[in-house]
This record gives C-alpha cells, sequence and structure tokens, in this order.
C-alpha cells in the first residue's frame, strides 16, 4: 500500500508527458487558423446549429473558393481552417476548449461560442490572453458593462435596451396601450428583459400589470396564461425559450387570450415558430427581429443563402443578420493591416469603420475596453408575423432602418378551430 | 359560475391534465425501479425517442399522433426489453448484492442517458421541432382546457387502469407482483425471472414512450428534453412509495395538482416547491405517502 | 493514529520518492507551460472530486450524489467574494471559506438524512443539488436581481498551484484516514452499520464527519474553478452532470486502491479532452457508450484489470499480487 502512494504523481506525470509529445513542430503558415468551441451537443445544439454556425459554414467556403485571405506578412492568400470542439453545452469545458485552442492549437482567430452565459465567460478567457472576441449569439446589460475591462471583447448582437425593449414601449405607447402583462423565464435572462422591460414601460407611462417569472422546465401554463387573460392587458410580453413561448402560445389559442399586442421572444423570431401553428395562425405575433429578405438585396441573399443551407424553418431574423458581419470585419481587418497579430487586429476593430451586411458597421468602445456594436447598424428592433413571413415593423430614429411593413395593432383574432 | 369557483376549477382541473402526464411517466419508472430495481436515470430519453419519432411519422408520413401511439409504444417496448435482456440482466448476475446492482443500473442508465440522446441527434439532427395537433378549447363548467390535454389525461388514466387490471388479473402480472415482493421467492416458484423483469422494464419505456407520444402535441422537441421528465419521474415515484404502481399513479396527480396550487401563487417556485417536497418526504416518510 | 508506523523504513523511501515526484509534478507543467498547466488543474480538479467522494462513499457504502451541490456552494462563494470588480479577500482565504461552506452543507445534509440508506440517500443527495439550484435561481431573480456574476481573473499559475496544494491535502487526508481508527470505523459502518454501533462506535458521528471533511475539499476546489469559469450563474455553479462524474471516476479507476481514484480522474480527463477535440460530434456518445462499457467488464476499475492482466501474462505467478 505504501509503495502504490507514488504512483499518484506517477500516472499525473504520465498524462503530462503524452501531452507533451502530443505537441507539434512549428510549420510553414498555409492556413489562417480559426478556433471555436460550439454546442454541437448537448441543449444549447439546436440554438448553435441555427445560428453562428450555418454563418461559419458559409464563409468558409466562400474565402476558400476565392483563394483565401490575403494577409501581407506572409505575402499571400492564405485559406481559412476551422478547429472546432464540442462543449456539449458545458461552460467548464467551453473555457476548457478555449484554452486549448489559443495555447496548445495557437489559432489565429477565436471564434465565439453561443449562449449568453458562455460568451460572458468566454470573454473574460479570450481577454485574459489577448486575443480578439467577436461574439455572436448573446448579449446582456451585464455584457456591456463588463467591457470596460474587456478590451479585446466586441460584442455584436442587440439585446434588452440596445434597443429593443425601448423602441417596443414607443411603438406600444404610440399605438395607445395602456397596460401590459410579462411572463418572463425564471433565469437571469428573464431578470434582464423583465426589469428593462418595467424601465421602458414605465417610462411611456404603460402600467405593468404583473411580472410573472417560471421556471424554464415547467411544462404547464395554462393558469398563467388565464391570469393574464383575466387582467386585460393591452401587451402581453413572454420573455422566456422556444419550450415555453411555444405552448403559451398554444394556450392563447385555446382559451382565446388575444391581446392587441403580443411579443413572444426569443422564439418567435425563429421559422419553426411559423411553422408548428400553420403561419397564418400565428398573423400578428411580434418579435425580435432586425431584417429580412425585403431589408435590402443584400439581405436577400444572405436569407436564401442560409434557407438553402439550414431550411426555412431555421431561418432567425433577430441573429443572423448580425453574424455575417463577424466573418465579413474579420475578412476587411485581416486585409487591411496585413497581418494575424492580435493587437493591431484589437485596435482596427476598436477604431475603423466595417463596410458589411448591415452597412456601415463600427463599435461604440467602452474606455479604454470593448466594445459594443453600435444602434446605428440595427436596420430594425421589432418583427411582427404576416402573411407568412416576419416583417420589420419596428426600429429606432436613426438611418439605416428599413422597415419592411406597419405594425398591426391590434393583433387579428386567433382562428377558430 | 363565479369567478372564484372557475379559478378552483382551473387549478384543480389543470393539475389533474398536469398530473396525469407524470402519473403515466412515473408509472413507468416505478416498473422499472420497483421491480426491474434500475432506477432508470435515462427514462425521460425514452420520452424523447417517443416524441421525435411521433413528431417525424406525423410531420412526415401525416400519420396522426394518435395512432403513433400504436406504432411506437411496441418499438419502444422491444427496444427497453432487449436492453434489459443484454445490458441490466448481466449487470444483475454480475452484482455482489441488491444494493451493488442498484447502484451498477444506475450508472448504466446514466450512461444510456448519453448514448440515447447522442444518437437522437445525429438521427434527427439538433433543430428544433414542433407542431400543433388537438390545439383548441373545451369548456368545463366555465374552465377552458385544450383538447389535447384532456386527451392526453384519458390515454394516462386508460393506461393506467388497464396496467393495474393486468396485475391482478394476468398470470404475467401475477408473475410481476411476486418478482416485485420477493424475486429469490418468484425465480424458486418457476417464474423466469430474467424475462420477467425484462418485460418490466420493457413497460417501463413502453409507459415513456407513449408518454413522449403524447407531450409532443404540446412542447417543442430538444434531444435533451428528457432529463427534466426524469426528475419528475424521480419524485413522484418517492412521493407515492417507491415501488407502488398505484402510489406513483395516485402521486402523480397529487404532483400536478401541488404544481397548479403553487404556480397559481408564486410560479417561480414551482419547481424548488417539487424538490422541497420530495426531499421533505424523502426525511420524514422515505416509504412515500402510499408505502407501508 | 499510530505515529511510529511513519517513522519507519517501509514508509519514509515511498514517501520520499512521493515527494521528488510531486516537486516534478509541480514543476514540470510549468516549464513546458501553456495548456499543459490548464489540463492538469482539470485533472487534479477531478482528482480532488473523485478522491472525496471514495473518502466517505467507499467505505461506508453511501452512494452520495452530493458532489455537485458541494462544488456548487464553493464556485458560488468564490464569484461572491472574488468579483472581478474587486476582491475583497485574498484568494486563499476564499477557498478556506468555500471549504468551510460546503462542509457546514454537509454537516446539516448529514445531520438531516441519518435515517436515509441505500438508493434513498442518493436521491436524496441528487435532489439536494437540484434544489439548491432552483432556489438561488429564484433568489437571484427576485432578490438580488442580478444576471450573473462576473469573476477575478487568476494567472493559470496560481490556479494551478492552489489546486495542488488542495489536492495534496485531499491526498493526505485520505492516506490518514485510511488507516486511522475513525476510518476503520466508517469501514466498519459500511459492513454492517448496526453491528458497528453496538461494537461501540458512534456511527452517526463518524458518518457525519467524514461527510464534511470530504465535502471540504470539493468546496474548496469550487472556488478554484469559479476563477476559471470566470462568469457564474446558477446553472453553470449547480451542474448535475458533476454528481455522477466523480462515482464514474472512481468506478473507472477503481476504489479499491488508494490510487485508483486518481488514476480514473486523470485517464478520464484525458479520454474527455481527446474525445471532446478529436471527434466532437460524437463525444458525448462515446462517452456513454464508455461509460456502459467500463460498469459492464471494468467492475474494479482500470487499476483492478492490472493485476488481472499481469496475472494472465505471466501465466499465475504472481498470483498473490
Amino acid at each position: 500500500m505504501k509503495k502504490r502512494l507514488l504512483l499518484i504523481p506517477l500516472a499525473l506525470l504520465l498524462v503530462v508527458s503524452l501531452v507533451a509529445i502530443g505537441c507539434e513542430a512549428e510549420e510553414e503558415k498555409d492556413s489562417i487558423l480559426i478556433g471555436a468551441s460550439r454546442p454541437i451537443t448537448g441543449a444549447n445544439a439546436p440554438i448553435g446549429d441555427a445560428a453562428f454556425g450555418p454563418i461559419m459554414a458559409l464563409w468558409e467556403i466562400k474565402i476558400n473558393d476565392a483563394g483565401g485571405i490575403y494577409v501581407e506578412d506572409y505575402g499571400k492568400s492564405l485559406p481559412i481552417e476551422y478547429i472546432i470542439y464540442d462543449d456539449a453545452t458545458d461552460v467548464g469545458a467551453m473555457v476548457r476548449n478555449t484554452e486549448k485552442l489559443i495555447l496548445e492549437d495557437e489559432v489565429d482567430i477565436l471564434f465565439s461560442s453561443c449562449g449568453t452565459a458562455f460568451i460572458s465567460a468566454q470573454a473574460p478567457v479570450a481577454n485574459k490572453y489577448g486575443m480578439v472576441l467577436v461574439t455572436a449569439e448573446g448579449g446582456a446589460t451585464i455584457m456591456r458593462d463588463a467591457l470596460y475591462g474587456l478590451p479585446y471583447v466586441f460584442v455584436n448582437l442587440p439585446f434588452s435596451d440596445h434597443y429593443q425593449l425601448p423602441v417596443f414601449a414607443d411603438m406600444c405607447a404610440a399605438a395607445g396601450a395602456k397596460t401590459a402583462y410579462m411572463i418572463t423565464i425564471a433565469d437571469l435572462h428573464g431578470v434582464e428583459y423583465g426589469g428593462v422591460a418595467a424601465m421602458e414601460f414605465d417610462r411611456v407611462g404603460i402600467q405593468v400589470l404583473a411580472n410573472k417569472s417560471v421556471p424554464i422546465t415547467y411544462t404547464d401554463f395554462s393558469l398563467l396564461v388565464k391570469d393574464a387573460m383575466a387582467a386585460d392587458p393591452d401587451v402581453f410580453c413572454v420573455f422566456a425559450y422556444p419550450p415555453i413561448v411555444i405552448p403559451v402560445t398554444g394556450e392563447m389559442m385555446v382559451i382565446g387570450f388575444n391581446p392587441p399586442a403580443v411579443i413572444m421572444g426569443p422564439g418567435g423570431n425563429f421559422g419553426f415558430y411559423g411553422a408548428t401553428f400553420g403561419v397564418e395562425a400565428i398573423e400578428g405575433v411580434s418579435c425580435f427581429a432586425a431584417a429580412n429578405s425585403k431589408t435590402g438585396p443584400e439581405f436577400e441573399r444572405h436569407f436564401s443563402e442560409l434557407e438553402a443551407l439550414v431550411g426555412w424553418p431555421n431561418l432567425d431574423w433577430w441573429g443572423t443578420p448580425f453574424y455575417e458581419p463577424i466573418c465579413q470585419m474579420w475578412e476587411q481587418a485581416i486585409e487591411a493591416t496585413g497581418t494575424l497579430d492580435q493587437d493591431t487586429l484589437r485596435d482596427y476593430f476598436a477604431t475603423h469603420h466595417f463596410d458589411t451586411l448591415l452597412g456601415d458597421t463600427y463599435y461604440e468602445m467602452f474606455g479604454e475596453g470593448g466594445g459594443l456594436m453600435v444602434k446605428e447598424t440595427h436596420p430594425g428592433e421589432i418583427g411582427q408575423w404576416q402573411s407568412g413571413i416576419v416583417e420589420i415593423v419596428g426600429g429606432g430614429d436613426w438611418p439605416g432602418v428599413v422597415l419592411t411593413s406597419e405594425w398591426i395593432y391590434p393583433k387579428p383574432p386567433w382562428p377558430t378551430p | 359560475m363565479p369567478e372564484s369557483i372557475v379559478t378552483i376549477l382551473d387549478i384543480a382541473i389543470g393539475g389533474l391534465l398536469l398530473g396525469g402526464i407524470y402519473a403515466l411517466i412515473a408509472m413507468g419508472l416505478s416498473l422499472q425501479y420497483g421491480v426491474a430495481r434500475v432506477l432508470n436515470i435515462a427514462h425521460g430519453e425514452f420520452i424523447m425517442i417517443g416524441a421525435f419519432s411521433t413528431f417525424t411519422l406525423y410531420t412526415v408520413l401525416g400519420i396522426n399522433p394518435l395512432v403513433c401511439l400504436a406504432i411506437v409504444g411496441p418499438i419502444i417496448f422491444i427496444i427497453g426489453f432487449l436492453l434489459h435482456q443484454t445490458l441490466f440482466t448481466r449487470l444483475r448476475i454480475a452484482a455482489p448484492n441488491p444494493g451493488a446492482y442498484e447502484a451498477s443500473s444506475l450508472l448504466a442508465a446514466f450512461g444510456l442517458l448519453f448514448v440515447i440522446q447522442n444518437l437522437a441527434l445525429l438521427g434527427w439532427g439538433a433543430d428544433f421541432r414542433a407542431y400543433s395537433y388537438l390545439n383548441f378549447g373545451v369548456n368545463i363548467w366555465g374552465a377552458i382546457f385544450s383538447a389535447n390535454k384532456l386527451v392526453i389525461l384519458g390515454f394516462a388514466v386508460g393506461i393506467g387502469v388497464a396496467f393495474y387490471l393486468f396485475l391482478i388479473r394476468t398470470r404475467l402480472g401475477k408473475a410481476i407482483r411476486s418478482a416485485a415482493q420477493d424475486p429469490q421467492t418468484a425465480s424458486l416458484m418457476g417464474v423466469n425471472i430474467n424475462r420477467v423483469l425484462s418485460i418490466c422494464f420493457g413497460f417501463g419505456a413502453l409507459m415513456a414512450g407513449i408518454a413522449g407520444v403524447l407531450i409532443s402535441m404540446r412542447v417543442p422537441l430538444n434531444p435533451a428534453m428528457g432529463l427534466q421528465y426524469t426528475l419528475i419521474a424521480i419524485i413522484v415515484i418517492v412521493l407515492g412509495g417507491l415501488g407502488s404502481i398505484p402510489g406513483s399513479f395516485i402521486g402523480g396527480f397529487i404532483l400536478g395538482i401541488i404544481g397548479e396550487v403553487v404556480t397559481h401563487f408564486e410560479p417561480s417556485l414551482s419547481l424548488a416547491a417539487y424538490y422541497f417536497i420530495f426531499m421533505l418526504l424523502l426525511l420524514v416518510r422515505p416509504k412515500g405517502i402510499f408505502g407501508k | 493514529m499510530d505515529i511510529t508506523r511513519f517513522k519507519s523504513k517501509g514508509f519514509f523511501i515511498p514517501g520520499l520518492i512521493s515527494l521528488v515526484l510531486l516537486i516534478l509534478l509541480a514543476t514540470l507543467p510549468l516549464s513546458l507551460g501553456g495548456y499543459t498547466v490548464v489540463l492538469v488543474t482539470t485533472i487534479l480538479m477531478y482528482a480532488i472530486l473523485t478522491v472525496s467522494w471514495v473518502l466517505f462513499s467507499g467505505p461506508s457504502g453511501y452512494m452520495s450524489l452530493a458532489s455537485a451541490a458541494f462544488f456548487g456552494v464553493g464556485i458560488y462563494i468564490g464569484a461572491l467574494l472574488l468579483p472581478n470588480t474587486g476582491q475583497v479577500l485574498p484568494l486563499l482565504v476564499v477557498v478556506v471559506l468555500g471549504g468551510l461552506a460546503s462542509s457546514i452543507v454537509a454537516l446539516g445534509v448529514g445531520a438531516l438524512t441519518l435515517r436515509l440508506r441505500g438508493i434513498y440517500f442518493a436521491i436524496f443527495t441528487f435532489g439536494l443539488v437540484v434544489l439548491i439550484l432552483e432556489v438561488l435561481n429564484w433568489w437571484e431573480h427576485t432578490v438580488s436581481h442580478i444576471r450573473g456574476r462576473f469573476v477575478m481573473v487568476v494567472d493559470n499559475e496560481t490556479i494551478f498551484y492552489v489546486m495542488l496544494a488542495i489536492f495534496v491535502a485531499t491526498m493526505l487526508t485520505f492516506f490518514f484516514l485510511r488507516r486511522s481508527k475513525f476510518g476503520l470505523a466508517l469501514q466498519s459502518i459500511g459492513q454492517n452499520e448496526e453491528a458497528a454501533a453496538h461494537s461501540g462506535v458512534n456511527v452517526t458521528m463518524v458518518k457525519v464527519l467524514t461527510f464534511a471533511l470530504s465535502a471540504f475539499f470539493v468546496g474548496a476546489a469550487g472556488v478554484v474553478w469559479a476563477t476559471r469559469l470566470t462568469y457564474i450563474d446558477p446553472y453553470i455553479a449547480f451542474n448535475f452532470f458533476l454528481s455522477f462524474l466523480p462515482v464514474l471516476m472512481a468506478i473507472f479507476g477503481g476504489i479499491g486502491q488508494i490510487y485508483g481514484p486518481v488514476v480514473g480522474a486523470a485517464i478520464f480527463a484525458y479520454l474527455q479532452e481527446t474525445l471532446q477535440t478529436e471527434f466532437p460530434e460524437v463525444y458525448m456518445l462515446t462517452f456513454g457508450i464508455v461509460l456502459v462499457v467500463v460498469i459492464l467488464y471494468l467492475p474494479n476499475g482500470i487499476v483492478g484489470l492490472i493485476p488481472k492482466l499481469w496475472r494472465r501474462i505471466s501465466g499465475g505467478q504472481h498470483a498473490n499480487t
């Protein structure tokens, strides 16, 4: 027994040396290595597969068919090459994958993980190693507050007060709504949307009748929807995920609860929301959405490429218009600076404007810290299901906003069975 | 009807409707644990398989979800039966004592959870899937409920009662009951214990599969959806007394009503209330409400 | 405890060799640098979880699924006391506090669950993880209104050394406890609790104290882990997967030997790493298959396999090993 004590460090040493052997020798640069930890399995897999995942796939084909990106430091065009690890929707695994990508694989570029909690954990890690992180699926007020200390982090996706809910509150007030009822998911996403919505509704003089939060795995919503119906609000908000948004919509149809404005998000912004009930049934439901194919010719290309790859039910009119620019900005930054040096690239991201799908694209910088994509890039904030598609019906008061249709208020009644 | 009575009806009937699905899932797990001694943490994965199969059969082939019950149920029964014949029987024979078997079968089931979930992920892909079926209101004394929920309740009660009759009326049912009480004696009495346990496990999987078919009418599907139902089922079988099939049937309804009452007052605590009651019960009355 | 035994030659030489190896282990990752430090830290974390689990559940026979709860308590203590906005207390103090907090939870749980045996204890401890998660989640979104907590960023070397220190403390405790009166008492509870009680063992005290002691190391590791995760919310902190992982790693390595759990954790971490990065599409699937296969074919773990193989290779000459 006593002798065996020394086997413990031996076992660990064995592993350490195995890792050391695994280290590869330096080779001549023949590609731009891009590393990403993505939820290939686990609960976030449906999101990853429909959002930044297909954008990455399309970009790889596009760049490599064109012969790569010209990098002056190497005096040639380099194709891009992905190293993608599965984090199985586990933050711990994502952090370890990220460190492996940076330290062992020595990737040239780090791509975003998937989900607000994930990018919140990935941002300080990337920042610690001085790797630029342009985030994809996720964004939150707490991320923005943290940006002051995260100079290498750039956040893209619009979120609650940037500028979805202020726009939505204005729309509701302009339409004459007086009261609102909210169902929020009982997690930190719900805290944020519930809190920001309460402030925004208060600002425009809409009274919040209730804010009921529900745990993510609860499955029965008839009582809540009945409670909401009894409160008779003008605006009914469901700030939750698809597993709640879909049954709540179903219950509303069952009891015929049809308030003048209904907003469902995240969830209402995906094709499968329409596919579930049939697009005629959900006519008039609002959601968070930035653009559709009618926003402009580039957007038409964007959505048709995606539809060909992932199918209509997986289209997302909120997120993907902000994910394609991630790739476009990287391409432009590398070509302009002629390097893969992270500090040079970071400064380029911080100080330059890009020409992307969203038009003139740039970041608002937070002190010496990171950046948040300015609201002026948002072509829209609020969408509404109209005649089978999500029309963009609400946006800010800045130029560049493209509304594809008028907001229908009050929404038409649910179909009768 | 006065409004307060309608609210009480909403809570009570709503609780029964929610409880129906809990009861069905818990009965399945109760069979697997109470008789076959497998605390099957992969129980929810059979629900997921049932739900995904139904989605495909309904949206691709246009087969009515209720007809799917007859297709999906037997297939999942066979999968469960074979799993027990191969994996769990082997573990049972190798285990030195029943306690060791309970531990090793729990861990094997934990492995199965990942195997089934990820096979589904590879087979069906990770997309969110949902469809709508029988989603219209039925008025019960002023309280309105969706038809699909009533159908789910009907099937849960029907299957529960049918299974209870099967247990007390048929020879196989008697064999299952004697195996549940005392496997050694049962095998001495000429019961093929391995086959009986595998049938129980298969029936447990079948109930999960049927629950999955029914659930798919109401909630979006995702390969990782199973675990939440497994947790509910574990709570219910503790509530009803580990191993008691009528106990888990009634326990499902009790939990459903508890869920709706808590939701009425503070919806965000509905799941916390489940776990609180579950742990309190374990401490105060580990044999469950109906245990002896 | 028999002090003279440790002065004997039989202990001194392997002890010295262990020390040398430990020093090597403490310096080698740094000379290799980079990702090796991260990987070894992860292995150490797994090993702490596994050895702590074995510390209590191995001899007593109570299958605890509370590891994730103790780890989560440590993570949360780390998130509360080591915010990115400014350090309140030194890291090592918080590590001890995290360990103590987990111990207190374990004391409470241990005292409450005296009546529970077998699978009841397992599901109670598992329920604990989800209950704390739900209540904490409710607290964060209705009382504190905090959307998530950023944690101070600590450099990898510091994390590694603190984790190594906790690991060494865990191993030493494990080693000495096994051979102490206390450990033997725990063993006798595992064999027959009634008989142990009759022979004068204070069953309650031994069980509860060992449970609390094992939770200490898990909680301490949780604090360090929080600084690696850098962002914490209740779902991240209370990951039920980590309740099963120590059990599986212990079985993987075999709990019969003191080094079994460590070997299990090391091989497991390496396997996870390889699958996740080389075969991401089938990582979780393969993981599940490996679990089932290990439980089916290696009931004594990998360490249990070695003597068996040895016997086969050497044709039974060393049948007594």
